[in-house]
C-alpha cells in the first residue's frame, strides 16, 4: 500500500510539472492559432482563452489581401536556400581539409573558424553596412546571404569536422592506392559518407536564415526584397490594431518552420548536441 | 606537377575560400568596430580620431547604464529559466519509466523554431494590458495584480526577458538532456542502493557531472542575454523612455538612426568586451577539471 502510494506520488511529481510546462510552451501557440480566427473583441474581452465561437476565415483572406505573403515567402526561401548552399559547400571543403589532410595549421585554422560561434552578429553590423555599401550589395539577396553564411560557417564547420574525424582513415588510403585524386576522394567517397551531417546542418542553417531579422532590417529596405520577418514587422506597423489578421499572418509564416521541425526534429537535436561538444 | 604539389594545391582550394570569406566578413569587421570606436565618424565622410571620447560619453550616458543593467537582467532570466528549469525538466524527462519522452521534448522545442518577430508579436498580445492572456489569467484566478507589463518601469525588462527565455528554452533543454543521458547508469544504481532520495541523488550526482555541459549552456545564455535586441525592438522599441534599452539597441540607434557610427561602434565594442569577460569567467570557474568516467 505504502509502496503504491509512493509510486503514485513519484508519478504525479514527474508528470505534473512536465504537463504544466507543456502548457507553458504550447498554449501560447494554441492561443495564437485561436485568436487568428477571432476579432479584437473576442480576443481581448468576450472569449480570451477558448476556441473561437465563430471561425473568422476572413482574417486569413484579409491578411492575404494586404500582406504580400507570396513575395515574402519567395524572398525568405531564396535567402534561406542560398545561405544553406553556400554554407554547406564552404564548410564541407574546409572541414575536410582540417580533419583529413596533413598540414601544419590544420588545428589552428579550425579553432579560428570555430571562434565565430561566440561572436554576436550585431557587433559587426556597422563595418558590414559600410562594406556592403562600398560593394553595392545593399538591397540584394546577397546583402543578407553573405553575412548569414559567414556566421553559420563556424557552426557548420564544427559539425562537419566532428563527422569527418569519426571516419576510418583506411578509406582514403585504399582509394589513394587505387589512384584516386584528392577531389575524387572528397566528392565521391567522403561527401556521401557525411550526408547525415549535411542534413543536420542544412536544416539548422535554414531555420536560422528563415527567421533572422536584424541584418535583414539593416541591409534591405526595398519592399520587394524583404524577408518574412521584415514583412511581419511592416504589417505590425500598418495594421497592428487588427489583431485577428495579425494572428493569421503570424500563423501562416510559422507553419513552414514547424513542419520542417516536426519532420527533422532528430536531425536538429543531433546538430545541436554535436556543436555543444566544442566548449568555449 | 608532382603529387606533393597537387596535394598542396588541393589544400589551398579547400581552405582558402572559407578562411578568406570568414576573415573578410567576420574577423576584419570586428577589428574595424574597435578601431572606429576611437573616431568621430558619420559613416560617409572621413573619420576624425578622438581617442577615448566615445567611451567617456558612454560612461556619462544614462542610456548606457540602463542598457548594461538590462543586459544583465536579461542574462539572469535566461540562466534561471532556461538552465534552472531546463535542468529540472531534463531530469524528469530522463526518468526511465517515463512515457512520451519524445512527445514532451518535441513540444518543449517547438517555440525555438518560431521567428523572433512572431514570438515578440505573440507576447505583445499576451502582455496586453486590457484582456491580454496574463492579465486575464490573473483575474480568472482572482488575483488583483493586473499590470501594463511592457510599459511598467519595473516589469518591462523582466517581461521582455521572459518572452526571450520562453522562446529558446528548448535548446538548453536538449543540451542538458543529452548530457544527462551520457552519465553512466551505475552511478545512479549505486546511489539508489544506498537509499538516496530522488532529488538529492540528482543534486549530488547529476548536477556536478553536468558542469562541462553547463559551461556551454551558460555561455550561450549569458551572451544571448547581453546581446538582446530584437525582443526590445519589436515589443517596446527601447521605451517607454529608455527603460528597455540594450547595448545593441544603443548601437543600432546611434549608427542607423542618428548616423553616429563612431559612438555606435563604441557601444558594440563594450558589448564584445562584456561577452568576452563573461566567457572567460565561465571558463575559469565552471568545470575546471575534465570529467572522465
Amino acid at each position: 500500500m505504502i509502496f503504491l502510494l509512493k509510486r503514485l506520488t513519484t508519478r504525479a511529481l514527474t508528470y505534473g510539472p512536465l504537463s504544466l510546462f507543456l502548457l507553458v510552451s504550447l498554449y501560447p501557440l494554441i492561443w495564437l492559432l485561436f485568436y487568428s480566427f477571432k476579432d479584437n473583441e473576442e480576443i481581448f474581452s468576450t472569449n480570451v482563452f477558448g476556441i473561437p465561437k465563430h471561425w473568422r476565415w476572413e482574417n486569413y483572406s484579409n491578411a492575404f489581401d494586404v500582406f504580400d505573403i507570396v513575395g515574402y515567402f519567395k524572398n525568405s526561401l531564396i535567402v534561406s536556400i542560398g545561405t544553406v548552399v553556400f554554407t554547406v559547400i564552404l564548410a564541407l571543403m574546409f572541414s575536410y581539409a582540417a580533419a583529413r589532410m596533413k598540414w601544419r595549421f590544420a588545428n589552428a585554422s579550425r579553432v579560428y573558424m570555430t571562434s565565430g560561434m561566440f561572436i554576436p552578429m550585431q557587433i559587426i553590423l556597422i563595418p558590414l553596412l559600410i562594406l556592403e555599401r562600398t560593394l553595392h550589395l545593399q538591397n540584394s539577396y546577397l546583402a543578407v546571404i553573405v553575412p548569414y553564411v559567414a556566421f553559420q560557417l563556424s557552426f557548420a564547420t564544427i559539425i562537419f569536422y566532428a563527422f569527418f574525424k569519426s571516419l576510418p582513415y583506411e578509406i582514403e588510403e585504399s582509394a589513394a592506392i587505387d589512384g584516386a585524386s584528392v577531389y575524387t576522394i572528397f566528392f565521391k567517397i567522403m561527401v556521401p559518407l557525411v550526408k547525415p551531417a549535411i542534413a543536420s546542418v542544412s536544416i539548422f542553417v535554414f531555420l536560422f536564415a528563415w527567421n533572422e531579422f536584424l541584418v535583414a532590417l539593416i541591409m534591405i529596405s526595398e519592399n520587394t526584397l524583404k524577408t518574412l520577418p521584415l514583412g511581419l514587422l511592416y504589417f505590425q506597423t500598418q495594421f497592428g490594431s487588427d489583431w485577428g489578421a495579425m494572428g493569421a499572418v503570424m500563423v501562416i509564416s510559422t507553419i513552414p518552420t514547424i513542419i520542417v521541425y516536426l519532420l527533422f526534429s532528430e536531425q536538429i537535436e543531433k546538430a545541436l548536441t554535436v556543436s555543444s561538444a566544442v566548449k568555449g | 606537377m608532382t603529387t606533393k604539389q597537387k596535394y598542396n594545391l588541393a589544400l589551398l582550394v579547400f581552405t582558402v575560400p572559407t578562411l578568406l570569406f570568414f576573415s573578410v566578413i567576420v574577423v576584419f569587421p570586428i577589428l574595424q568596430t574597435f578601431q572606429k570606436s576611437f573616431f568621430d565618424w558619420d559613416g560617409l565622410t572621413p573619420a576624425t580620431f578622438i581617442g577615448f571620447d566615445n567611451y567617456v560619453r558612454l560612461w556619462g550616458d544614462d542610456d548606457f547604464w540602463v542598457s548594461i543593467r538590462n543586459g544583465l537582467i536579461f542574462a539572469l532570466v535566461l540562466v534561471v529559466y532556461q538552465i534552472g528549469i531546463g535542468t529540472l525538466l531534463a531530469i524528469a524527462l530522463s526518468t526511465k519509466s517515463l512515457r512520451g519522452k519524445k512527445f514532451f521534448r518535441t513540444s518543449y522545442f517547438v517555440p525555438v523554431v518560431l521567428s523572433g518577430v512572431v514570438v515578440s508579436q505573440l507576447w505583445i498580445a499576451i502582455y496586453n494590458t486590457d484582456g491580454g492572456l496574463i492579465n486575464s489569467l490573473l483575474s480568472l484566478f482572482g488575483f488583483n495584480y493586473q499590470q501594463a507589463w511592457l510599459s511598467g518601469e519595473h516589469s518591462s525588462i523582466w517581461a521582455i526577458a521572459f518572452s526571450g527565455a520562453w522562446h529558446h528554452l528548448g535548446i538548453q533543454l536538449v543540451l542538458i538532456y543529452t548530457a544527462i543521458k551520457s552519465i553512466p547508469e551505475q552511478l545512479y544504481e549505486a546511489a539508489t542502493i544506498d537509499g538516496a532520495p530522488f532529488w538529492k541523488m540528482h543534486w549530488k550526482i547529476t548536477v556536478p557531472l553536468l558542469s562541462e555541459a553547463y559551461k556551454f549552456c551558460l555561455i550561450i545564455a549569458i551572451t544571448g542575454g547581453l546581446n538582446a535586441f530584437q525582443n526590445m525592438f519589436v515589443m517596446t522599441n527601447g521605451g517607454p523612455g529608455n527603460i528597455s534599452y540594450t547595448l545593441t539597441f544603443m548601437m543600432y540607434k546611434a549608427a542607423f538612426r542618428s548616423g553616429e557610427y563612431g559612438y555606435g561602434s563604441a557601444a558594440a565594442a563594450v558589448l564584445v568586451l562584456e561577452c568576452l569577460l563573461f566567457t572567460i569567467l565561465i571558463n575559469k570557474f565552471v568545470a575546471r577539471e575534465k570529467i572522465n568516467y
